[in-house]
C-alpha cells in the first residue's frame, strides 16, 4: 500500500483536520513531526528541551491515523533545513505521497490535477487506492494548450476509476495559466491531489507549485512525489538503513 | 558507534546528571531513541566557519603588530603558527570523526581524559572564545573608524571601543532574535573576502617580486633575531583559532567522516598560505617599522600603496566584513561550548535553555555576550589575543594527549573514519608544540590564563565533582 508522509511543524501547533485524518485513515501514514531551528541552536539542544512534548503530541496523532492497526507511525526530527528533512524521511520511509495538511471538514469530492511531472497513471492508481470503496467523488483536472489531446487524456485516465465504481467527472482548462485555473477549480472540492514538479527557476522564485496551491485553496493537498528524481536519495536511504541494521 | 556505552554516573550539586543517550550516527542524521537530528552543514559550510573565524585576525589586525615585533620574519611566525595548527588539526579531525558531536574539543577531552580535564577545557573554552571574540570586536572597531575616515569622516581613535561595544551588543541581540538563516550570508562573505585577497595578493605579489611597480630596497629578514619570531608566533596564533570551531558543529555536519577532516585541515591550509603571503607582501611595501606605526589597520596603507584609493577601500571594506564574520562565528561557537558543558551537568541546565519564540539559546548567548562586552571595553588587543590563544592552546595540547590516550587503549566505541597519519609522532609533536607556544607569551597573558584555569578547576571541585564523563558517549 502507498505510504503517505504527513509533515507537521509540531511545536508550532500545526495539526491535521478531522477530514484529512478520515481520508488518510485506511492508508499507511508516517507523521513527520519537525521543528526548524535557527543556526544559532544545535538541534540536539532543542531535542533535550522539547522532545517529550513533541512525542506526546505525535503519539496522539499517529493513533488517530490508525497506529493501533499498524498502518501509522511517526518520526520526530529537529533540523535547520525543512526541505532536506522531508526528502530524507520520504525516501527512508518509501513514501510516494506527502500531504500539506490545510483545513477541511468531511471530504466528499477530490480534485485530482494531472498536470505536473508525475506519470498520470501513478496519480490515478493512487487516487483509486485512496478512495477505495468509500463514497468520495473525483474530479480529474487538466490544464493544457492542446484541447483535443487533453480531452483524450482525461477520458483515458477516468476509465480505471469509473471501473472501480467511483463517481468521476472531468474538467479541462485550455490556454489558461495552469495554477490559477487549478485554484479556481478547487473551489467546489474539499482536497486536492497533484503531482510534484521538478524544481525550476520559477519554483525558486515563487515557491513550489503544491505549496502555492495549498495556500490558495486552504484545503489539504496530497502531492504524489516525483520518484525518478529521488532515486539517488532512495539509494542513500537504503545505505543509511543498512548501516542502522548492522 | 551505536554500541551500549558505559552508564553515566554521578550528578552535580543541584542533582542534575549528564544527559547522555545512545545515538546512531548516519551520514545524514543522528538518531536517538525518540528523535532524529538532521545534519545540514556541508563541506562549504564547514570551511566557511573555519576560514570565516580565522581570516579576520590574521590578515586584517596582526600584520602591523607582528611586523613591529619580528620584522619581515613575521611571515615565519605565521608559518610556525600554521604548522602548530596543522599538527593539532589532524588529531582533532580523527577525534571529531570518532565523536561527531556538538562541543568539539571539550567533548573529546572529557570522554578521553575524564571530567576534571574536560571541565577545565570546556569552561576555559568558553572564556577563550570570549577573549577571542572581544579581540575580533576591537579589531572591528579600528576598521570601523578607518571606514569613516575613508568616507571623509575623520573621527578620533577614541571611538574604536564605543563602536566595538555597540556592534558586540548588536551581534548578541541579533543572534537571540534573528531567525533568518545567516549561514548562506556567511558563505558569501567568506567567498567575497577570499576573492578580494587573491586579487590583492596577486597584484602585490607581482609588485613585490619586482615585476611591476617601483623596486624597493630589501630589508634584513630577521632584524631582531630569532626569539621575537617565536614570541610573535605565540601572539599571532589567535589567527588560527577557527579550525577547532568547526568541531563544535560536528553534530550538524553531513557525512562527518569526510567533511570534518577536510574542513578543519583545509581551512588551516588556506588561511596559512594567505597569512604568509600577506605578511610577505605587507613587509615588501613598507619597512616593518613603518608598518608597525600604522598599527591595527596597517593593511589599509598596504592596500593604498599597491592599488591606490581603490586598494585602501577594498581592504577597509574587507576588514570590516572579516572582523564581523570572525566575531559572529565566535559568538555562535561560544554558545555551543556553553551548551556542551551544561548538557553534561558541569553548568546549571538552565544555561542551555532555548526560547520557543525565536528558538534561540538566549541564556547561553547572554553568557557569551556579557563577558565579551566587558573584555572589549578594556581594548587591550595583544592581551585579549594572547589569553584567547593560551586557553585554546591548552585545549589543543590536551586534544593531542586525549588522542594518544584513546589510541593506546582503544575502547570498543572508538571507531574513527579518519586516522591521523604519522601516529604517534604527529599528535606528540602537536601536544609539545601547543604547550611550548604558551611559554613564549607575555607574563601577563600567562598569568590571566592560568588564573582562569584554576578558577574552572575550582568550579569543577565545588559544583560537579561527582560527575563522571570518561567514555560516556
Amino acid at each position: 500500500m502507498t505510504r503517505i508522509l504527513v509533515p507537521l511543524a509540531i511545536l508550532k501547533g500545526e495539526s491535521v483536520s478531522a477530514g484529512l485524518t478520515t481520508l488518510l485513515e485506511p492508508m499507511n501514514v508516517t507523521v513527520l513531526g519537525y521543528h526548524v531551528l535557527p543556526e544559532q541552536t544545535p538541534p540536539d539542544q532543542a531535542r533535550l528541551q522539547y522532545e517529550e512534548r513533541a512525542t506526546d503530541a505525535l503519539e496522539d496523532l499517529a493513533t488517530e491515523f490508525g497506529a493501533a492497526d499498524g498502518t501509522a507511525d511517526y518520526r520526530l526530527v529537529f533540523t535547520h533545513d525543512r526541505k532536506q528533512t522531508f526528502d530524507r524521511v520520504a525516501a527512508e520511509t518509501k513514501s510516494d505521497v506527502y500531504a500539506i495538511p490545510g483545513a477541511t471538514g468531511p471530504i466528499d469530492r477530490l480534485l485530482v490535477a494531472l498536470t505536473g511531472d508525475v506519470a498520470v497513471q501513478r496519480i490515478v492508481s493512487f487516487v483509486g487506492e485512496l478512495v477505495g470503496e468509500r463514497d468520495i467523488g473525483v474530479t480529474l483536472f487538466l490544464a493544457t494548450d492542446d484541447g483535443p489531446g487533453g480531452r483524450e487524456l482525461l477520458e483515458t485516465a477516468a476509465v480505471p476509476l469509473a471501473n472501480r465504481g467511483i463517481d468521476v467527472q472531468t474538467e479541462l482548462a485550455v490556454g489558461e495559466p495552469p495554477l490559477e485555473a487549478l485554484a479556481d477549480a478547487a473551489v467546489d472540492h474539499d482536497a486536492i491531489v497533484m503531482g510534484e514538479r521538478a524544481p525550476s527557476l520559477r519554483t525558486l522564485v515563487f515557491g513550489e507549485d503544491a505549496e502555492r496551491v495549498a495556500a490558495e485553496s486552504v484545503g489539504p493537498v496530497l502531492v504524489v512525489r516525483n520518484v525518478e528524481e529521488s532515486d539517488e536519495s532512495n539509494k542513500r536511504a537504503d545505505r543509511a538503513a543498512a548501516m542502522k541494521d548492522s | 558507534m551505536g554500541d551500549p556505552s558505559p552508564p553515566v554516573e554521578g550528578s552535580n550539586i543541584e542533582g542534575e546528571s549528564p544527559q547522555i543517550e545512545p545515538t546512531v550516527e548516519t551520514d545524514e542524521a543522528s538518531i536517538t531513541d525518540e528523535a532524529e537530528l538532521e545534519r545540514t552543514l556541508g563541506l562549504s559550510g564547514g570551511l566557511a566557519i573555519g576560514i570565516g573565524t580565522m581570516i579576520g585576525a590574521g590578515i586584517f589586525v596582526f600584520p602591523g603588530l607582528a611586523a613591529g615585533r619580528a620584522g619581515p620574519a613575521a611571515a615565519a611566525s605565521f608559518a610556525i603558527g600554521a604548522v602548530v595548527a596543522l599538527l593539532v588539526a589532524l588529531p582533532a579531525s580523527e577525534l571529531a570523526t570518532a565523536m561527531p558531536k556538538s562541543g568539539g574539543g571539550y567533548y573529546f577531552i572529557s570522554r578521553g581524559l575524564g571530567t576534571l580535564a574536560g571541565a577545565v577545557v570546556g569552561l576555559s573554552l568558553w572564556f577563550g572564545l570570549v577573549f577571542a571574540t572581544a579581540f575580533y570586536l576591537v579589531g572591528f572597531g579600528y576598521y570601523a573608524v578607518d571606514t569613516l575616515a575613508e568616507l571623509g569622516l575623520a573621527v578620533g581613535g577614541e571611538l574604536v571601543i564605543p563602536l566595538a561595544l555597540l556592534f558586540g551588543a548588536g551581534f548578541t541581540v541579533l543572534n537571540v532574535t534573528g531567525t533568518e538563516n545567516a549561514a548562506k550570508l556567511q558563505n558569501g562573505i567568506v567567498a567575497l573576502l577570499l576573492s578580494i585577497l587573491v586579487v590583492f595578493l596577486g597584484y602585490g605579489g607581482l609588485d613585490a617580486a619586482g615585476l611591476v611597480g617601483e623596486p624597493t630596497a630589501p630589508e634584513q629578514f630577521a632584524p631582531l633575531g630569532t626569539m621575537p619570531i617565536l614570541t610573535t608566533a605565540a601572539l599571532v596564533f589567535t589567527s588560527y583559532l577557527g579550525f577547532a570551531q568547526v568541531a563544535t558543529v560536528a553534530g550538524e555536519m553531513k557525512d562527518p567522516g569526510r567533511n570534518l577532516p577536510l574542513a578543519m585541515v583545509g581551512s588551516v591550509l588556506v588561511v596559512g598560505v594567505l597569512y604568509v603571503a600577506t605578511i610577505f607582501i605587507a613587509t615588501s611595501a613598507f619597512g616593518s617599522e613603518q608598518l608597525s606605526q600604522f598599527g591595527e589597520t596597517a593593511m589599509v596603507e598596504v592596500g593604498r600603496h599597491y592599488l591606490g584609493a581603490v586598494g585602501a577601500f577594498a581592504i577597509v571594506f574587507g576588514g570590516l566584513l572579516a572582523t564581523m564574520s570572525s566575531a559572529n562565528a565566535s559568538v555562535l561557537s561560544t554558545s555551543r561550548a556553553i551548551y556542551a558543558v551544561s548538557k553534561d551537568a558541569l553548568l546549571p541546565r538552565g544555561a542551555s535553555r532555548i526560547n520557543l519564540r525565536y528558538g534561540t539559546p538566549h541564556v547561553a548567548l547572554g553568557l557569551a555576550g556579557g563577558p565579551i562586552l566587558v573584555l572589549t571595553a578594556t581594548g587591550r588587543v595583544e592581551l585579549l589575543a594572547e589569553v584567547a590563544s593560551f586557553l585554546h592552546l591548552i585545549m589543543y595540547g590536551l586534544i593531542c594527549v586525549a588522542l594518544i590516550a584513546l589510541r593506546r587503549n582503544e575502547p570498543e566505541w572508538y571507531d574513527p573514519d579518519f586516522r591521523v597519519p604519522g601516529y604517534p609522532v604527529v599528535p606528540a609533536l602537536g601536544a609539545i608544540a601547543s604547550f611550548a607556544l604558551i611559554g613564549f607569551m607575555q607574563p601577563a597573558s600567562q598569568f590571566v590564563g592560568i588564573g582562569i584555569m584554576i578558577a574552572t578547576a575550582g568550579w569543577y571541585l565545588y559544583y560537579a565533582r561527582d560527575v563522571n564523563l570518561k567514555g560516556a558517549l
